[in-house]
Order: structure tokens, then sequence, then C-alpha cells
């Protein structure tokens, strides 16, 4: 009994064993590949090649059930392999192609961008350009238009000058007619401007008349006063000096004589103390009316003695008398001594009485 | 006797024919175009210089040699199995090729891009719409 049941253990364990197969190297890359093919991105990038190696590997695995060691299954594993392989180079080659068709894109989205921009630039190119030509156009209208305009006034001026032209003499006689009128304009203007100018220049000097006229009259009834005044002085002073001296107005002035006895010793050119209180009244008067005016003091003698010593003595006495009415204040610079001696007698010298008024000194005051 | 030559003749003509039959199988030649083929057309496409593919290529051949040495020894079965990973081979040689193609095509496209926005001072980077 013990016998049969381990025969039946070693049977069961022998069946156990021929179920339990080794799995071929092909089968088991094939697993393999297949496994790594559908992880990746062939599922999605070519699904029927990896079906195809799927059903590949299906029919591997079905001869592997059958027939776990034939060659079939082995080369059915071997295939199926290769179909996983194929499925994940076939991915690879989708997405080399999804690459350059993404960068073939790129290139020609680059191209667009470029085209883009050389048209910008070739616009703003032809813009500029337009703007260029534009403005050069303008410039040769004007430079044409002053060219006409000059070639206009040429001819109008050439027209003027020759007296030829209607139209440069119809606008020669238009200026001239317009400047006729405005002349008459400015005539009539200037009159009416004269006019009151002239009116306003009537009654300004009419004005001014009136002032100088009253300004005259109180100048002249000043000066008339003044003069009154200075009369009233003169008079009174002549009135002085005819206490002291013979007074007596002759063409060549206002001429005061004083006796020479009285002034001066016989033959001397000394002043008497008699003679300077005189000559000092006589120097008051004058300084007071007549200080202005230029003196010319004469000196005279009588016939006795030659004429020499005469004129010499006239001399030094009417210097001397000089001296003595400059030394009272009157200014030297008016004040001329001139020595007359015996040629110009106011009495008859054959008397002592005549002789006497013959000595004398005459201050003549000049008009 | 008469009946039994007709019986005997029937199975005689049946055994011929099968007999026929079965040397026509048994010589028929061995189907290596597909096999022949796709080595051919990996071959075509330059397998043979990419590496990766160049060893698939290699395998077709000898599978595509074993198998007629399997088919001169009589055995048609395996050596038409063994064509079926001659085919296999030769036609991922010819598809790894086809992805070397592609991978270098991709890089001259994705190289002609860069360089023309750098030929024209455009930014490198684009964003994508």
């Amino acid at each position: 009994m013990k016998l049969i049941n381990y025969i039946m253990l070693i049977a069961c364990a022998g069946l156990l064993g021929g179920c339990a197969a080794k799995v071929p190297t092909e089968l088991a890359n094939a697993r393999q590949a297949y496994q790594r093919a559908s992880a990746g991105p062939a599922a999605q990038l070519v699904p029927a090649e990896l079906h195809k190696a799927q059903e590949a590997l299906n029919r591997a695995e079905g001869s592997f059930k059958y027939d776990p060691k034939s060659y079939q299954t082995k080369d059915l594993a071997y295939v199926a392999e290769r179909k996983a392989i194929m499925a994940e180079a076939l991915a690879s080659v989708a997405s080399e192609k999804g690459s350059a068709a993404q960068a073939n894109k790129e290139y020609q989205a680059t191209q667009g961008e470029i085209m883009k921009r050389t048209e910008e630039d070739l616009a703003r190119t032809q813009t500029e350009k337009s703007e260029a030509a534009t403005a050069a156009a303008a410039d040769k209208l004007a430079v044409e238009q002053q060219a006409r305009l000059d070639a206009e006034k040429r001819a109008t001026e050439a027209a003027t000058a020759a007296g030829e032209g209607k139209l440069a003499t119809e606008q020669q006689a238009r200026l001239e007619s317009e400047r006729r009128a405005a002349d008459a304009a400015a005539a009539a203007a200037a009159d009416k401007l004269a006019v009151e100018q002239q009116a306003r220049l009537d009654s300004d000097k009419r004005a001014a008349d009136a002032t100088a006229a009253a300004t005259a009259a109180e100048k002249l009834s000043v000066e008339q006063q003044g003069r009154r005044d200075a009369e009233k002085q003169l008079a009174d002073a002549q009135a002085a000096l005819a206490k002291v001296a013979v007074v007596k107005e002759e063409p060549r002035g206002l001429v005061i004589t004083l006796s020479g006895s009285v002034v001066f010793a016989s033959n001397k050119a000394t002043l008497l103390p008699e003679a300077q209180s005189r000559l000092s009244q006589v120097a008051e008067t004058l300084m007071s009316t007549n200080k202005n005016r230029k003196l010319v003091v004469e000196g005279h003698t009588d016939s006795q003695g030659s004429a020499a010593f005469n004129m010499e003595l006239s001399q030094r006495r009417a210097e001397a008398v000089r001296s003595y009415l400059i030394s009272r204040g009157y200014p030297a610079e008016l004040i001329e001594a001139r020595g007359i001696g015996k040629v110009r007698p106011i009495a008859d010298n054959a008397s002592s009485e005549g002789r006497a008024n013959n000595r004398r000194v005459e201050i003549i005051v000049e008009r | 006797m008469r009946h039994v030559s007709k019986i005997g003749i029937m199975v005689f003509a049946v055994a011929v024919v099968a007999a026929a039959i079965a040397t026509g199988c048994k010589s028929a030649p061995l189907r290596t175009e597909s096999a022949t083929s796709g080595i051919r057309a990996a071959e075509e496409v330059g397998a043979s210089k990419i590496p990766s593919a160049s060893v698939y290529l290699q395998l077709a051949k000898e599978e595509l040699e074993h198998a007629r040495v399997l088919a001169a020894k009589g055995k048609k079965d395996e050596a038409a199995s063994m064509l079926t990973r001659a085919e296999a081979d030769a036609e991922l040689a010819v598809t790894l090729s086809h992805e070397q193609t592609e991978k270098t095509e991709a890089g001259k496209a994705i190289e002609r891009a860069r360089q023309l926005r750098k030929d024209n001072q455009l930014p490198m980077e684009r964003s994508n719409p």
C-alpha cells in the first residue's frame, strides 16, 4: 500500500513538472519587448502596429500553451519580439516626423515673419522715398514758380521800360493813378494837417505873443523903472560930482574936470590932501554909477616950460590920478592915463587965472 | 473474382493518387520570395550602413540561409517557420533605417529653422501658439 502511494506521488510530481514547462528565451524577450513598447509612445502614435505586435505575441503564447518546446513557439515568439521592436521604431519615426513638421512649421512662420518685416521695411522705405520725391517735386515746383514769377517780373519791367505792352501800360497807368490819388490824398492830409498845425501854431503864437507882450511890457516897465532909477542915480551922482569938480557932457563922454591947482602943487605930480578927498568922492560916485565904463584920465598943463617937460609932467599927474582911483577900487584895466601937455588949453595962458584953469586933470567917462 | 478485382483496382488507384500527392508535397520548393524581397528592400534603404539596422539585416540573411538548409534537409515546415524570422528581421531593418533617416531629417529641419532665425536676428525661442 505504501508503495502504491509513493508511486502516485511521483506521478503527480511528474505531471506538475510537465505542466510548469520552461518559457523559451524568445518568448520571454517577446513579452518584455511588448511590455516596453506598450508603455512607450507607440500606444498613442502607432496603435495599429502595437496591436499587430500584441497579436503576434498572442499567437506565440497560444503555441507555447500547446507545445512549449516546439520550434513554432520559438519562431512565433521571435517574430512577436520583432513586431514589438518595430512598433517602437515606428513610434520613433512618427515622433521624428512630428518634430520635423514642427520645425518646418516654425521655419515657415519665421519666413512669414521675415516677409512681414521686409514688407514693412519696404513700405517704410517707399514712404520715405515718396516723401522725398514729394519734397523734391515741391522744391522743383517752387523753383519753377519762382522762375516764372521772375520771368513775368522781367517781362513786366521790360514792357514798362520800353513803354510797350498794354498790360504793363495799364498797370503803370493804374499805378500812376493810384500814386496820384495817394499823393493827392497825402497832400490833402498834409494840407489839413498843415492847416491844423498852422492853426495850432497861430494859437500858440498868439498865446506866446500875448505872453511875450506881457513879459515885454513887464520888462519894459522894469527897464523904464530901472532907467528912471539910473537916471536919478546918475543925476544924483552928477550933482554930487558937481560939488567937487566941474562936470560936463561932451561928445567924447562925461568929462569931470579937476583944477590942477587944487590937485597938484606947482611942477609936482603928487596929489594934495584936498585932491585926495575930492578924488575919493569922485571915485565913489564912479564906482556906484559907472564902474563898468572905461575911464580916460588926461593930464593938462599951462604953456609955461618946455613941451616935453609939460608932456612928461602931465603924464605923471594922469598916472597919479589913475593910481589913486585904482587904489579906491576902480578896475585898473578900465582906466587909461594920458599926458596931453600944454597943447589943449581951455583958457588964455597970458593971465595967471587962465593958466590956473589950464593946469587940470580931466576924467572922461566914455559912453 | 471479378468483383474483387474492381475493388482492388480502386484501392490501387487511390493509393497511387495519394502517393503521388504525398510525393508532390514533399518535393514543393521553399517560398523564399517574401524574405528575399525584404532583405533587398533593407539593402536598398542603406540598412547595411546604419548600425542599428545592419544587425537585423545580417540576421535576416543568416535566417534565410538557415531556412534553405532546413529545406534541403527535408524539414520543410521548420524551414518555412525560419523564413518568418528572416522576414521579420528584414522588415525591422527597413523600419530602423527609416527611423534613422527621419531623425536626420528632423535634425536638419530644426537646425534650418534655428539658423533662419539667427541669420535674421530674431529671438531663438518662439512661443507656442
